[in-house]
């Protein structure tokens, strides 16, 4: 099995503290660093190197995490990197359309702003199938029911909302 | 020949030769409306009349007019002039002015016979009746005043939101005032013979507020002196209406956006918060001091973002009106220039106006465009920063074209490629890394909805960017009222 000492991850987001947060958590959890401030500065670490995986903002300046997408699925060996996306615009019309975009053809697979460091590398091991502690499983799996639920609640109409609503209270007779 | 024989063949001459002749259709009827005679031109115009009864003849029907005016000359004997439709031999109606009159054969007063000469008088009556159709019928209030203001006619819709109003001075049926309105557009008519248009709120005859818009022109055209004018008035109470829902639309959507905006801007901080405790968490573990202070450094930032956050805050949600006063908006812009001009200079760049000539005033928040423009041109500075060209400079522009006040800010600095164009006002979005809110630019939007105006940008990457400012007078206008009132 595989470790994480001998994965690369490239983080990438604007912002410093997020940024230096992020590579703290990855380093502490084993794994190789790389980062970059935006999508150019990414599409240059992707060509010096190919990383085994990228966690991805999406709203930067300059080149913006879909453009930069984008750009890598041009490429075949790109393409077939895993993307983990790091947004606070998961619900907000600045990000909905770009975050539709990536987990419709590809990467699938969202955290939302704020992250706990636990459940960030939870799902990147979950993503690279790396060995992992039933905690971090419990952790990832939670995390994809969570995204599951999301797409399906931004997905329906009011009244499929109302049958989730009345399933939900049928099943949890304490409500 | 006799005396009396020579009147006789005189009578005969004259009924044949000019009673014949008459170059109108003329028929005498007796009490019991039969024709007993008439002219060639009768006959020619109706066809056979001999043996018939007048409303056979002039109508093609079997019974008497409902409402027959010839009757009544054997009451009165008095002359009348009547209007009439009639249909000819070939079933065709035509409009004829009815001249009749009493015949006597005695002079005891009693009316043996009346004759009637009629002429046809179709396109006049036609014309007349489709001016008058026209006239009250237009969906918009028409009246017509004369020299004095009093009102000499008026159309039906008028009469219908305004009641009877003639011989009325118009102030007193339009705004039930003593005296004459302010901005009178029928009095600028009657001084230089033009078109003129305003708006204003009327009162009707139920007491409701009618809001309308009224274009004047002179009814007599050729002549030197106006004597009277018409006033043509659309009742725009429901556009104007719908108008300041919109406005009250627009700003609440604004509120709408500003709080989206301020969720996303606290989920950040709160990634930093999280970064920072768990940093300093790992470096207790550790014992790892560096971490510890790299933790509690991001601790310190983002816990000032969130001081900043909430003072911009409030400075936004400040005051739901602006406070208007009537300025000249070059002297806002001059204000700018001279506070920020050495600022800018330092960087290299050069600060400028260019102002429209004549600029009239208007009613706006002086603080709030003082906001604005702040906004604007620190953003146009950081841009010709970024831009690193030399010659850089910014213009703050004003015009006033077509009701529509505009403050624009250029410059021609970096620019902005179409994603971040598309953004910018979105949210708390800033290309400014930790140093901005991304407020700036949200405020500045607010500040001008709340004028009733919209932010424009146009920006080009590499050319420079251009923010317009757009205020149309008439929602200034609106606004100054509604907060007047309050």
């Amino acid at each position: 099995m595989a470790k994480p000492e001998d994965k690369t991850i490239l983080i990438v987001d604007d912002e410093d503290d997020v940024r230096s947060y992020l590579e703290v958590a990855l380093l502490e959890a084993g794994f190789k660093v790389r980062t970059a401030r935006d999508g150019f500065e990414a599409l240059e670490a992707v060509k010096e190197q190919i990383p085994d995986l990228i966690s991805l903002d999406l709203v930067m300046p300059r080149k913006s995490g879909v453009k930069f997408y984008r750009d890598l699925i041009t490429d075949k060996a790109w393409a077939k990197i895993p993307i983990i996306i790091v947004t606070g615009h998961a619900r907000d019309d600045l990000g909905k359309a770009d975050l539709k975009e990536l987990t419709m053809s590809g990467p699938g697979i969202y955290i939302e702003k704020p992250v706990k460091p636990e459940r960030y590398v939870a799902a990147i091991k979950e993503i690279l199938g790396l060995d992992s502690t039933k905690e971090e499983q419990n952790m990832a799996n939670q995390l994809k029911l969570q995204n599951e639920l999301k797409d399906m609640i931004d997905g329906a109409d009011p009244d499929m909302l109302k049958k989730i609503k009345a399933a939900l209270n049928s099943k949890n007779p304490r409500s | 020949m006799s005396a009396a024989k020579t009147s006789r063949a005189l009578k005969e001459l004259l009924f044949d030769q000019f009673f014949q002749q008459l170059p109108f259709n003329v028929a005498i009827i007796d009490r019991d409306y039969n024709i007993v005679q008439a002219n060639n031109s009768f006959r020619e115009y109706f066809g056979e009349w001999e043996g018939k009864k007048c409303y056979a003849v002039y109508k093609k029907q079997d019974h008497p007019c409902s409402r027959c005016q010839s009757l009544q000359i054997f009451e009165d004997g008095k002359t009348r002039v009547i209007d009439s439709v009639v249909v000819d031999k070939n079933g065709q109606w035509s409009h004829h002015v009815v001249q009749s009159a009493p015949l006597m054969l005695s002079d005891k007063g009693h009316v043996d016979y009346i004759i009637e000469i009629s002429s046809i008088v179709t396109d006049t009556a036609q014309w007349q009746q489709e001016f008058n159709i026209l006239f009250d019928r237009v969906p918009c209030y028409v009246t017509v005043i004369n020299e004095d203001f009093r009102i000499v006619r008026a159309n039906e819709a008028f009469r219908e939101s305004f009641g009877d109003v003639l011989g009325k001075y118009c102030y007193e049926v339009y705004k039930r005032r003593k005296s004459k309105c302010p901005r009178c557009p029928a009095a600028k008519t009657f001084k230089d013979g033009k078109m003129h248009h305003s708006e204003h709120t009327g009162i009707g005859k139920a007491g409701q507020n009618i809001e309308y818009a009224v274009t004047t022109s002179p009814l007599d055209r050729g002549r030197d002196k106006v004597a009277h004018v018409i006033e043509i008035s659309n009742d725009v109470t429901r556009l104007k209406k719908l108008e300041k829902e919109v406005l009250e639309a627009e700003r609440l959507a604004a509120v709408g956006q500003t709080v989206a905006g301020l969720a996303h801007s606290i989920k950040n901080i709160l990634m930093g918060l999280e970064g920072g405790k768990y940093m300093i968490g790992l470096g207790l573990k550790k014992d790892d001091r560096s971490l510890i202070d790299r933790g509690s450094e991001m601790l310190d930032r983002n816990f000032d973002k969130t001081t900043t956050l909430v003072k911009d805050f409030l400075s936004f949600s400040k005051g739901r009106l602006p406070k208007l006063r009537m300025v000249n908006p070059n002297d806002l812009v001059m204000e700018i220039v001279d506070l920020y001009k050495d600022i800018a200079a330092k960087s290299g760049i050069e600060l400028k106006a260019d102002l429209k000539p004549n600029m009239a005033r208007a009613p706006l928040d002086p603080d709030a465009i003082h906001t604005c423009l702040t906004n604007l041109v620190s953003n146009a500075i950081d841009a010709c920063l970024m831009g690193e060209q030399k010659g850089s400079e910014v213009v703050i522009a004003t015009r006033d074209e077509k009701g529509i006040l505009t403050i624009q800010v250029t410059d021609n600095g970096t620019g902005m490629d179409y994603e971040i164009k598309k953004k910018i006002f979105t949210t708390f979005f800033t290309t400014k890394g930790g140093e901005g809110t991304g407020l700036g630019l949200l405020t500045t939007r607010k500040l001008v909805q709340e004028h009733g105006g919209k932010i424009i940008v146009e920006s080009k990457k590499g050319e420079g960017s251009r923010f317009i400012m757009e205020f149309p007078r008439k929602r200034l206008g609106m606004l100054h009222e509604e907060t007047e009132e309050e």
